[in-house]
């Protein structure tokens, strides 16, 4: 498959490692994969918080967030929950399988504009995956940021993605990584809580701060009053929308809240916008 | 018609504490149109009519209705629904009781014997539509027009539509309360539409049917507007496993149409509803009445009739024809 | 800009020199569902108000491959529109519907298969003189004999169509039957003046839209919505007879080994348009989506493309099959402002 200038047509990627982060029966599992296009490849730049329709020939095709930062290199990381038709075919899927890709789609999270700023990330189960490419991104470009706080959660801690990671997060010294899991468990090390009510006792100074969101619709609510109740201004709130879409290129219709469309405008909306969309946490 | 007395029997309903809301016929925004509404006060039933252009089956609300989840706390409205019906509206109160796709405490049935509707675009056809709203009334055995103050009266053959040129219940079967009195069966043709088709070849009715479905463009009004196609998930929109593809074309729109009109079988009550709503014209009720005559004649089943009774499928007896069982 | 005579005897003689796939209104007993391809038996164009479906359908098909493939297989073909086509007798409502619909598929990538079509197609418009009971296009910026996005315009003058060509497209399209027309005097560009003037008197409903535009988002939570979408069936009629009305869906379909990818004409008023696959649905109920529908018609594509979505031509009234109006509705919006 050669690249063409059809947005409709996708580019065809090798699956070069796949593996599950969490287990049951929407289970998440991250695909990394390598445009087989070389020339493709090379000019292939998405920001972080972009995103992409990746899919499956004869089944469909799903927007997925862009999981990995392009700092990391010459491939895209996919976390995908299994959830309706094309995420199962999705699963299917194993190293040395193919998958179609078109994209990047999106605006992505601003990260020129934030630099000099401390970043603050929060996150509730797959509501992790836009957020990933922000600390990997913050993490080699250390310098130009004044720190990186990361609070992620999940009901428990078999729901949390990229585990092995957070360990290692959590012996870097110049940033701070908070986990926590709804429900007591044994052999746990870390909080115990929902994730907004951990933002609310680590009680973060929004001081030259930026905070990103990203979780359920339920957790977005509430972090966002708690954010509000912590000293944050609207234009300090970042997060990310989803909805159901088909085309990725602001054609197709679905996607839209009010007068934004999420493929197009977003998937990142700064708060100081969205407040005003009445449609965007329905 | 006696106005007056349904505007005093419906706004007694309305009014009462266990009715959620009636729904009835007002008049529509233009011309010959006429609206659904749903009245929750006494003081609207003022608005509320009763005439030869209210066509849609009221019953279609009964089973269209919403429920979308409730915010903690908050209890279901269980009052009861009011709704007006025709003959044949009623058929499909009854079919869906039958069904269990409601209770019978649940609603309160209005029936409103009828003389038959009017085929609005015959009616149009005839006496242009125009934007101002007009009235069209019963008057013995035909129809007064009555618009821009004149009164001009118009012959039922003329205007009558299709399906009511085949009642044979003009009478709700089922009515807690009767406004108006009965009015006689007329007499009634055996089905020439479907009978036109019977006479085809094999080969000629499939090139008829390609004809109209080639056309459906997937709209689903049809379906939408029936009173018996209430399946929560219908295979329609089921996309995993794909039943019927998305894709509008003879081969899908036939499938879409074949399955409708097959889980209609022993259920259509004829009220015509899909064949009026259908944008491009495809003549739906002779394919469903076509079914309905073959349960009528083989089984000697009629949909629609008794409340208490068993639904078609339910029904079965030994001496069942089955000749048709290869 | 110049403008001819056309003698209608020389009707099937003008469609017949005209170069590429040409649709013209199919009427069927007095009914005009839709444009179909011209025959060749057509003695003239048949008396029509509108066709029920909009001649969008010619240059966004309600399905249309996007691509095909091998079952298992990964080499990809898209198939290419390459067909010249001339619509004659479309309506200048839903010609103008087509350019408000070109600034979407050019909004930050271009859609190759619209465009394509678009510009493979020339549009020869039919000025209407008698507008039907809901066509209220003089109150969102058309009119009986507007011009925008057509190429050509034809008025009716009973013995003769007068054409002026309107774009450089147009100007080659008349240039191909050069030699049937007659010069227009002033006798006719009189004649067709009054035709305007005539047809627009004719035109009873109307809508206010001033307000409305800048109103809609102030009225998210009025009891209105409610109210106007209480006997919604929830079917697609109003979306898929709607010239402006764009929306698709994309499916896979695998037939043995032939596999594609289509797109297919798609509503908002149907419930399955916005369901995640999780089941959550933040458009939940008819309610919803009606205020969708109205918002995305005058006040999000106004915001996005300074345009209204709307060309007024009356066909989400005429066949909702309850007396759902739009105008009606842009009535009760008005009121609630």
């Amino acid at each position: 498959m050669k690249t063409s200038d059809n947005p409709y047509i996708p580019y065809l990627a090798t699956i070069e490692d796949a593996w599950y982060e969490t287990g049951g029966e929407r289970c998440i599992k991250t695909f990394k994969v390598v445009i087989d296009n070389e020339e493709v490849r090379e000019n292939w730049n998405h920001h972080p918080g972009q995103c992409a329709m990746i899919g499956v020939l004869g089944v469909g095709e799903s927007m997925i967030s862009i999981s990995a930062s392009p700092t990391e290199g010459q491939f895209l990381r996919f976390s995908v929950m299994r959830m309706g038709k094309v995420t199962q075919a999705l699963h299917q899927l194993d190293p040395g399988d193919k998958m179609t890709i078109r994209g990047p789609y999106g605006n992505g999270f601003p990260l020129e504009e934030w630099e000099g700023k401390h970043i603050l990330t929060i996150g509730g189960g797959i509501g992790q995956a836009p957020l990933r490419p922000i600390i990997e991104y913050v993490k080699t470009k250390g310098d130009k940021y004044a720190g990186l706080t990361v609070i992620y959660g999940a009901r428990t801690s078999g729901d949390l993605c990229y585990k092995d990671e957070f360990a290692e997060l959590s012996k870097c010294d110049d940033l701070s990584c908070h986990l926590t899991i709804d429900i007591e468990e044994e052999g746990w090390e870390h909080n115990v809580g929902f994730v907004p009510q951990m933002l609310l006792d680590l009680n973060p100074s929004p001081e030259n701060k930026i905070a990103i969101t990203c979780g359920p619709p339920i957790m977005i609510r509430f972090v966002l009053e708690n954010l509000k109740k912590l000293g944050f201004a609207d234009e300090q709130i970042y997060t990310t929308l989803e909805n159901r879409m088909k085309c990725g290129i602001g054609k197709c219709g679905r996607c839209n809240v009010g007068n934004l469309y999420v493929c197009k405008d977003g998937p990142v909306f700064c708060y100081s916008v969205l407040k005003n969309v009445p449609e965007a946490f329905a | 018609m006696d106005l007056e007395q349904l505007r005093k029997t419906t706004a007694e309903v309305a009014a009462r504490d266990d009715v959620k809301y009636l729904i009835g016929w007002e008049k529509g925004t233009y011309g010959y149109r006429v609206s659904p509404v749903f009245i929750e006060n006494e003081a609207d039933a003022e608005d509320l009519i009763f005439s030869p252009l209210c066509t849609s089956n009221l019953a279609t609300y009964l089973t269209l209705v919403e429920k979308p989840p409730l915010p903690r706390g908050q209890k279901a409205d269980i009052r009861k629904v009011a709704l007006m019906v025709k003959g044949c509206d009623s058929r499909a109160v009854a079919q869906i009781l039958v069904e269990k796709g409601i209770e019978r405490e649940q609603i309160i049935v209005i029936g409103c014997p009828c003389p038959g509707v009017v085929d609005v675009d015959l009616l149009a056809a005839k006496y242009p539509e125009i934007a101002e709203n007009t009235e069209l009334k019963w008057s013995g055995e035909d129809f007064t027009l009555i618009r821009g103050g004149e009164e001009i009266p118009v012959k039922r053959e003329e205007v009558l539509a299709e399906k009511c040129r085949l009642c044979r219940y003009p009478n709700p079967v089922i009515s807690d309360i009767t406004i108006g009195e009965p009015v006689k069966p007329w007499q009634t043709e055996e089905d020439p539409g479907v009978s036109e088709i019977e006479e085809k070849s094999v080969e000629e009715r499939w090139e008829y049917w390609e004809e109209q479905f080639a056309r459906c463009i997937r709209c689903y009004s049809c379906r939408n507007v029936c009173p018996l196609c209430y399946c929560e998930d219908c295979i329609l929109d089921r996309l995993n496993p794909t039943w019927v593809n998305r894709a509008v074309n003879f081969s899908e729109n036939t499938a879409f149409h074949i399955a409708r009109a097959f889980h209609l079988a022993g259920r259509c009550v004829e009220c015509g509803e899909c064949e009026r709503v259908c944008p491009v014209n495809i003549p739906l009720g002779r394919l469903n009445r076509k079914l309905a005559r073959e349960v009528r004649g083989k089984y000697g089943f009629e949909p629609g009739l008794d409340p208490d009774g068993k639904p078609f499928q339910a029904s079965y007896k030994p001496d069942d024809p089955e000749d048709f069982i290869l | 800009m110049s403008a001819v005579l056309l003698n209608k005897d020389k009707w099937p003689v003008f469609v017949g020199k005209l170069s590429g796939k040409v649709w013209v209104p199919k009427v069927e007993d007095g009914d005009a569902i839709c444009f179909a391809p011209l025959s060749g038996g057509e003695a003239e164009l048949p008396r029509f108000c509108n066709t029920r479906i909009p001649p969008k359908e010619i240059v966004f098909p309600e399905t249309e491959t996007l691509y095909r493939f091998k079952a298992g297989g990964y080499e990809i073909k898209a198939p290419q529109p390459d067909e010249k086509t001339v619509i004659v007798g479309i309506r200048p409502c839903d010609a103008r519907a087509m350019k408000i619909v070109d600034s979407l598929f050019h909004w930050g990538v271009d859609d190759p298969y619209y465009l394509k079509r678009r510009e493979m197609t020339t549009l020869v418009g039919l000025a209407c003189s008698s507008p039907g009971p809901n066509c209220f296009c003089t109150s969102v910026g058309g009119g009986p004999a507007s011009t925008e996005g057509l190429d050509v315009i034809m008025f009716d003058l009973n013995d003769y169509y007068l054409l002026e060509d309107i774009t450089e497209k147009g100007k080659a399209l008349l240039e191909e039957a050069e030699g049937l027309f007659e010069k227009a005097g002033d006798d006719a560009l009189k004649q067709k003046d009054e035709s305007i003037s005539d047809a627009e008197s004719k035109i009873n409903r109307s809508v206010n839209v001033e307000g409305i535009l800048e109103g809609l988002p102030g009225l998210w939570e009025d009891p209105l919505w409610k109210r106007v979408s209480a006997s919604c069936l929830g079917c697609g009629t109003c979306t898929y007879l709607c010239p402006t009305c764009h929306c698709f869906d994309i499916q896979d379909e695998t037939e043995g080994f032939e596999a594609r990818r289509y797109r297919t004409w798609d509503s908002c008023m149907f419930e399955e348009y916005t369901r995640h696959a999780s089941g959550h649905n933040p458009r939940p109920t008819r309610k919803e989506r009606t205020r969708n529908r109205i918002n995305h018609k005058y006040s999000y594509y106004v915001d996005k493309f300074d345009l209204i979505a709307c060309v007024g031509c009356g066909r989400c009234i005429n066949y909702c099959p309850v007396n759902i109006d739009i105008v009606d509705i842009l009535r009760q919006v008005k009121e609630a402002l």
